[in-house]
């Protein structure tokens, strides 16, 4: 009889405590784990000689470009 | 710099599909590849039809990097979500992951094989030497390297598709918004740019003026 109770008894807190085991299941990309070449950077060549900000400006010219209201008045 | 982005203004798409021939063109994209496409909602009902151009939206929090079995993808230093086509082993997880369908997969031979991944770079090439034969028959164009914007945008007609560095898109759109008082919702921001901590915010479609249906519609 003491038997059962103990074995009931464990195998009750088994059942009570097995989802205090689960693991989140959410996965997100982690900066650093790509596996894949990474290549030139856009601004390291002849056109722009490495030079980021004159990159930058070019393409923010472009976006802004964009706005008719600022083409038109 | 902020990072580069793409919106699309509903209210002024008029789903002239210039975008999607001006990324085919620029890019010499296979038959039944569609980098980019034009998705219209409420089709022929008069005043709440809303067209959208759709691509990859080069997320903040990328779902198809995390899912990537082989981590064939990566993030350039302006936030462009590019991928290695010589790593990809084309098992379509990312397709499945992606909340704006953008991986696509040309049939690589019999049978409904596929093939390696490809989808919008914004005109950022990938991982190949600039400009070089290989980048350019494995991603396209890289107009990014010559201080250009995607061409889809550049293309727009309407200027309802922006590209470029997210915090001028916020002004033009702001301006925008403000001359003509609506449409300040946008579909499809809060999944791609929201921070994945934050619920989106749920873009609904602008509520149709009441006008007389049409007749397939009331029946």
């Amino acid at each position: 009889m003491r038997t059962g109770i103990a074995v009931f008894a464990c195998l009750g807190s088994a059942m009570l405590l097995s989802a205090c085991g689960e693991q989140p299941q959410t996965i997100a990309a982690k900066p650093g784990q790509s596996a894949a070449k990474e290549g030139d950077k856009p601004y390291n060549n002849d056109l722009f000689k490495n030079d980021k900000n004159a990159w930058q400006l070019q393409l923010r010219a472009r976006a802004d470009h964009q706005n008719e209201y600022k083409r038109v008045n | 710099m902020a990072r580069m982005k793409f919106i699309c203004d509903a209210e002024r798409c008029i789903e002239c599909n210039g975008c999607v021939t001006a990324c085919k063109n620029e890019h010499d994209v296979p038959w039944g590849v569609n980098r980019r496409r034009v998705v219209t909602l409420n089709d022929g009902i008069v005043g709440a039809e809303r067209s959208i151009s759709v691509a990859c939206m080069h997320c903040s929090d990328a779902p198809c990097q995390a899912v990537c079995p082989v981590n064939c993808f990566y993030k350039t230093e302006d936030g462009v979500v590019l991928h290695d086509k010589d790593l990809c082993i084309g098992c379509g997880y990312c397709f499945y992951a992606c909340p704006f369908g953008a991986p696509q997969f040309p049939q690589a031979g019999a049978f409904g094989l596929r093939g390696k991944m490809d989808k919008c770079t914004f005109c950022a090439g990938g991982p190949e030497k600039d400009n070089s034969k290989a980048e350019i028959e494995k991603y396209g164009r890289n107009r990014l390297s010559e201080g250009k914007l995607p061409a889809c945008a550049e293309m727009c007609s309407t200027k309802a598709l922006l590209a470029g560095d997210g915090d001028v898109l916020s002004d033009i759109y702001r301006e925008r918004v403000m001359r003509r008082g609506r449409g300040g919702d946008l579909w499809g921001h809060a999944t791609a740019y929201g921070r994945p901590d934050t619920k989106p915010a749920g873009a609904a479609l602008p509520t149709a003026p009441a006008v007389a249906q049409p007749a397939a519609q009331k029946s």
